[in-house]
């Protein structure tokens, strides 16, 4: 089942004339229809959650939205995708920006919004150009703009491009940065909905999450509820990445077991499944599942919160047993100090200190206490920030000091690695 | 309305208010470092996690409003644990060197590592290593020990609109510094070391002078304006060595600025140690005992005439006691009625008139002026002039009030929305008179200034300050002012906006206590007018006047003109009491010495009219006596002795010619009245002289220099460092038309008065005029100054080198 990548295959996708030509630009009249409050009860009905990592549903922060309220309000859509694994997004943009855009009219419409936004990474070059082609295109046929679609419906859409900072993907982060300056995360409460961009009510919601709406309006929120399994409902599209023999972004219904996705979707684990060390299932930040749990898990976010780990953005990085524990959480512990933000202290201090004792474990002078400490260091972290970065670094420690402690073990008595 | 519960305690407090908020209200204690009640919440230091019941994680009680119904419990395991983790991530990187730390005995780190740090590091990887910035004289940087609260950083650009302190690199990277390294460019700049909870910001001038639990405290009020701001006095072994804010929520809040807290080096120059007599004309000052001086000082009194006396005062640097004591001596000792505080000032035609004290002083609280939503400056930098009283101003203004400001110079400022009327020196005036007609009509209304921010506003402002004091046409300015005010409702029970502000610090008291020649104590009217300054000074000066008394003040470093000044000193046989050894003291055939603010309790009396006390902090130099016992001492000599023995009797009689000094009314902790005087006098005729003709010369403007501005701060080498004074400025574009470059020798032509001085280039003066400053030394610009010539018209040369 394809819905935000029905169309990715057909030749030249991202250009208004093939979307169009297969349906595009028809849900946004019929929002116009259904009206502002049918759009949202839509959205709600087909209770899709934010794709971005946190899984909010997105009707009920649509709704959230303070009505009569004086001051503008504004859209951000988080093109930022940051977290390592992740590579949905771009092929969105890359391969159907128009889809995008329509999500964010039809957001736009439901709320009351006139001017929007796209934060994108800015990394993603040749993807900006693309988008704004796109952009420009929409403009021109009156589909964006101070009269769209001829009536009397104003909405502005332009694209930021960030600096390459992961905690910019941060929703308050991305506002800061957006606002022009540092990357910092505010804090919550007061939420975005209320004091947003520019001190006003702003809605963000992530590239697959927007992306999606067109779809819901036009077949209906209770068909796209349907999909998928309840409270993870409709398509989801994994980014698998790893030792797989087929990686690549594939979209399906929520609920499929891990060992379909990766076995029929994504050709199957290197060397088999039996080779198989474990999963980090959705994204750098969620923690790591061993082999056993593999095995039977479903992909949705109730199961993979029931396994002490999360569905997050949807990345899926798959590990065989060529791969050392330690290290790989080494690697991930410093890319986590290098994104703290700096802020506040459990993550400013813990982040770093998590990287210097993992970097000290992975060359072998490591200790014992030293893994008692990663696990007092991670509940420190765990819950006390700003933002949720906190909590991202300390994952992949915790989930791998639990499924795989025996390999730290083995990494303080031995000097080395159990791998090889 | 909202009902909490707190550690089992229940509390009603407004919605909105804060965890934090409500637990202090509480008396319960919840450890912080970034917290700080008057700057904007950030939220990042995590030190005062609580937990609420319901809530899953621990929340910031910083940040966290509360609910109604809502359980905290700032002591559980939960908050113990979550402290003790914080306390361990603050300490990872810090380089733990208490033991040469400024800051030691007094951080808020310490203290509570004290209470939630672990006694041993579990911490063996690589400490943080930080670069140090240069910042000025005032600020001493060890960044290694910051602990990223930003407070500094958030005080900059809140409080001081001065954004150059900021956060640079990310995560355990992050530095916290200037952006590009330079001296801070503001005049609070050591509020950020008071602020910083640890020991990265540090004062300069008190680096490795005490620790601070060796220190001893005495509650102080600031002297250095007229905002009188309160002030700890941290002294040790008889020296004051550092001075530190204390809470007044209806001034300073905990501010100060860098001139109140760093003047304090100068107490230590320049001092009086002992009674000094010359023994001939022209001979050399040699230290007597008390009786002798006195009796000498006696003699030369009673040498002449009771009217060839006149007395002169400081209103910077005498307190209350002193300034009572000596207006009654003059008066009722010594017969004479020539007494007066006002060296600075022009136009004195408003002593024929009976103003009152509301006429006189600011009419709005301190408080109160963070409410104002339309507010006009005439002839008035309160940025360098009352600092913390600007920091008020600045919060109106970023509420969304706007900023008139009527005067000859631009400001450099920090308010928001501030619009300049730049007149030419003198024009004030005509100007506010044009605002004043053009209320009357809605088009010229709208393209006037002033008129079109005052129409319609609910709460103006409008405050003159020291450009309108000593303008030519004070009295006129002032009539117009309140007119003005007055026209649009700005003078009423219930909002009164009209305010006088005294650069100096007890210039209310001098008023109050009848240190001037019109009026006696307590606003009583005299029989007789006796001279003001300016016909003191030229009194003097012709031989008319015989004696001159001063108190603690040098009519030299003073007066406008100083040439007056010098002659009527030299020809004058001159009694000096005061703490300093300047140039009135190097004239004088006897010379009492008296003491500093900060070694004898005074009464200040500020720019509201709030009567505070300045407790005694240290011993002055051992043969010094106060002030106003050597003048009851000296008036023994005399038929008819000032009647009182001690600083009691003193205070009661001051009570009873003004009962705003009566401070026995007032309970434990409270402190007096601002503004506690009657209504402004309404409905004085506006008078509007011709405006003066522009001519083909320069006009020279002169202003005080903030930092070195009365007899403290002028002997400060900290003040020294700050200042920029002792340059004529001039706009670049009448610099290049006379070939004057920066920093060159220039020149200066008034009539028969010649100065040469450096010359800066500034595009803030205006054209056609340059600004010189009050300073002290040889070649200042108040050389050329006189009374009755406002602004006098210079012509200027440049000179080779
Ligand atoms: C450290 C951090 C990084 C994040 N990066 C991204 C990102 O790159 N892209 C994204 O869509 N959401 C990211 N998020 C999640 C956003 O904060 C936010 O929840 C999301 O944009 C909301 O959109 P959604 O409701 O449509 O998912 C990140 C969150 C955190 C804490
Ligand atoms: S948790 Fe980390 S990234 Fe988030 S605000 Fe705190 S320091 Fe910054
Ligand atoms: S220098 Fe001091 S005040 Fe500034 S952030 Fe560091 S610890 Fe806080
Ligand atoms: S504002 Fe005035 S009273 Fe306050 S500290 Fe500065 S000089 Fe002293
Ligand atoms: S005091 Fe609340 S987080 Fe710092």
């Amino acid at each position: 089942m394809k819905i935000v990548y029905q169309n990715i295959h057909l030749a030249n996708s991202h250009t208004l004339a093939v979307y169009e030509a297969n349906g595009g630009y028809q849900a946004v009249l019929k929002a116009f229809e259904l009206g502002s409050d049918e759009v949202i009860e839509e959205v709600k009905r087909s209770g899709i959650r934010g794709r971005g990592g946190a899984g909010f549903p997105a009707g009920m922060k649509w709704s959230f939205i303070p009505k009569n309220d004086p001051r503008p309000k504004y859209l951000t859509c988080n093109a930022d995708e940051g977290e390592p694994g992740t590579c949905k997004d771009r092929d969105i943009i890359r391969y159907d920006p128009h889809r995008l855009i329509e999500g964010m009219i039809i957001c736009g419409f439901a709320v009351g919004i006139q001017q929007a936004y796209i934060y994108i990474r800015g990394e993603f070059y040749r993807e900006t150009e693309r988008l704004q082609a796109a952009i420009d295109e929409a403009y021109a046929k009156g589909y964006l703009g101070d009269n769209i679609f001829g009536r009397k419906i104003r909405f502005h859409l332009a694209i930021h491009r960030g600096g390459g900072a992961y905690v910019c993907g941060e929703e308050t982060g991305l506002i800061e940065s957006l606002e022009g300056k540092k990357g910092q995360p505010r804090l919550k409460p007061p939420f975005p909905a209320n004091i947003g961009l520019y001190g006003c009510p702003t809605v963000i919601n992530n590239v697959e999450t927007l992306a999606s709406i067109p779809s819901i309006i036009e077949r209906g929120g209770a068909w796209y509820g349907a999909l998928g399994v309840p409270k993870s409902s409709g398509t989801k599209i994994f980014s698998v990445s790893g030792h797989v023999n087929r990686p690549g972004n594939y979209e399906v219904e929520l609920g499929i077991p891990m060992k379909t996705l990766l076995e029929e979707h994504a050709g199957g684990v290197r060397g088999g499944w039996g080779n198989l060390k474990g999963v980090i299932p959705g994204g750098s930040s969620s923690p790591i599942l061993s082999a056993e749990v593999c095995a039977t898990i479903t992909m949705d976010y109730d199961a993979m919160a029931k396994a002490g780990t999360m569905l997050g953005s949807g990345a899926v990085i798959v590990l065989d047993k060529s791969v050392c524990i330690v290290r790989a959480v080494a690697r991930l512990s410093r890319f986590y100090r290098h994104e703290s933000c700096g802020q506040c202290t459990p993550c400013r201090e813990g982040t770093g200190w998590l990287a210097q004792i993992m970097t000290r474990m992975e060359a072998g002078h490591g200790t014992l206490e030293d893994i008692d400490l990663l696990s007092d260091i991670c509940n420190n972290i765990s819950g006390k920030t700003i933002c949720a970065l906190g909590d991202a670094a300390v994952g992949p420690v915790m989930g791998a000091l639990r499924a795989f402690k025996e390999e730290f073990i083995y990494h303080v008595e031995h000097g080395r690695c159990m791998a090889g | 309305m909202a009902t909490v519960i707190i550690d089992g305690k229940e509390i009603d407090v407004k919605a909105g208010t804060t965890i934090m908020e409500a637990a202090k209200l509480l008396d319960i204690y919840i450890p912080h470092f970034c917290y700080h009640p008057k700057l904007p919440i950030a939220g990042n230091c995590r030190m005062c996690l609580v937990e609420v019941e319901k809530m899953p994680k621990p929340v910031i009680s910083c940040a966290m409003p509360v609910n109604d119904g809502m359980v905290v419990k700032t002591d559980s395991e939960m908050v113990r644990t979550a402290r003790k983790g914080v306390m361990e991530f603050l300490l990872i990187n810090h380089p733990l060197d208490c033991p040469v730390c400024d800051q030691g005995g007094e951080c808020s780190l310490q203290d509570l590592a004290m209470k939630y740090g672990p006694d041993r590091s579990r911490f063996h990887d690589h400490k943080r290593h930080v670069p140090n910035y240069d910042l000025g004289p005032i600020i001493e940087t060890e960044m290694n020990r910051c602990i990223h609260c930003t407070r500094c950083i958030r005080f900059s650009e809140d409080v001081s609109g001065v954004e150059q302190m900021g956060a640079v690199y990310r995560g355990d990277h992050m530095q916290v510094g200037p952006f590009v390294e330079s001296r801070l460019d503001s005049e609070l700049t050591g509020n950020l070391a008071e602020l910083c909870p640890v020991g990265a910001l540090n004062f300069k001038p008190f680096h490795f002078q005490a620790r601070g639990w060796e220190l001893k405290h005495a509650d102080g009020i600031c002297s250095h304006c007229s905002v009188g701001c309160h002030t700890r006095m941290d002294h040790l072994d008889g020296r004051i060595l550092r001075v530190m804010s204390r809470s007044w929520n209806e001034g300073n809040e905990t501010w100060l600025c860098d001139k109140g807290r760093f003047a304090l080096d100068g107490l230590a120059n320049e001092r009086l140690t002992a009674p000094m007599v010359r023994a001939s004309q022209g001979g050399e000052l040699k230290k007597v005992s008390w009786p002798e001086a006195l009796d000498q000082a006696a003699k030369i009194l009673k040498s002449v005439k009771p009217e060839e006396v006149a007395g002169l005062a400081s209103d910077a640097v005498q307190g209350g006691e002193e300034l009572f004591a000596f207006q009654d001596l003059m008066r009722n000792v010594l017969g004479s009625g020539h007494i007066d505080h006002r060296l600075r000032q022009r136009d004195f035609s408003a002593d024929e008139l009976p103003l009152t004290r509301a006429d006189l002083l600011m009419n709005t609280p301190l408080a109160s002026l963070n409410g104002a939503d339309a507010i006009v400056l005439v002839g008035f930098d309160p940025r360098f002039e009352t600092p913390i009283l600007n920091i008020r101003l600045r919060r109106a203004t970023q509420a969304g009030a706007r900023v008139v400001s009527v005067g000859a110079r631009k400001l450099n400022t920090n308010l928001l929305n501030v619009t300049e009327v730049v007149v030419a020196p003198g024009g004030e005036v005509a100007r506010l008179n044009a605002a004043l007609q053009a209320l009357d009509h809605d088009e010229a209304c709208a393209e006037d200034p002033v008129a079109a921010l005052l129409k319609g506003a609910k709460k103006p402002v409008l405050l003159l300050g020291e450009g309108a004091n000593v303008h030519p046409e004070a009295e006129a300015l002032r009539r117009v002012s309140v007119a003005l005010l007055d026209k649009v409702g700005g003078i009423g029970p219930n909002w009164n906006g009209y305010n006088r502000v005294a650069a100096r610090a007890n210039a209310a008291a001098a008023q109050d206590l009848g240190v001037v020649p019109h009026r006696g104590a307590g606003y009583t009217r005299l029989e007789r007018m006796g001279m003001n300054a300016s016909q003191i000074l030229e009194a003097a000066a012709s031989g008319q006047v015989k004696v001159l008394f001063l108190l603690g003040v040098d009519p030299l470093d003073e007066a406008l003109d100083r040439d007056l000044a010098r002659r009527a000193l030299s020809k004058a046989r001159v009694i000096y009491l005061g703490a300093f050894y300047g140039s009135a003291a190097q004239k004088a055939e006897v010379v009492l010495a008296g003491l500093a603010p900060g070694e004898r309790p005074m009464t200040l009396t500020n720019g509201e009219g709030r009567v505070q006390r300045s407790a005694r902090a240290v011993n002055g130099p051992l043969e010094a006596k106060e002030d106003w016992r050597i003048l009851r001492a000296l008036s023994d000599r005399f038929a008819a002795p000032l009647g009182y023995n001690d600083l009691e009797a003193l205070r009661k009689k001051m009570a009873a010619s003004d009962h705003r000094y009566d401070l026995s009314r007032l309970g434990p902790g409270e402190s007096a009245m601002a503004c506690d005087h009657s209504p402004v006098t309404r409905g004085l005729p506006v008078t509007v002289s011709a405006a003066a003709e522009s001519g083909a010369a320069m006009q020279l403007l002169m202003v005080s220099s903030f930092y070195r501005d009365d007899p403290v701060a002028a002997r400060s080498k900290v003040m020294g460092q700050l200042a920029r004074d002792g340059r004529l400025r001039i706009h670049p574009d009448d610099a290049s038309g006379l070939a004057i470059v920066q920093d060159g020798l220039v020149r200066v032509l008034s009539g028969e008065r010649k100065i040469e001085v450096r010359a800066d280039l500034d595009r803030r003066v205006p054209h056609g005029v340059v600004i010189g400053d009050l300073g002290r030394g040889e070649n200042a610009t108040r050389e050329l100054g006189d009374y009755s010539n406002g602004y006098p018209r210079v012509s200027l040369v440049a000179l080779p080198g």
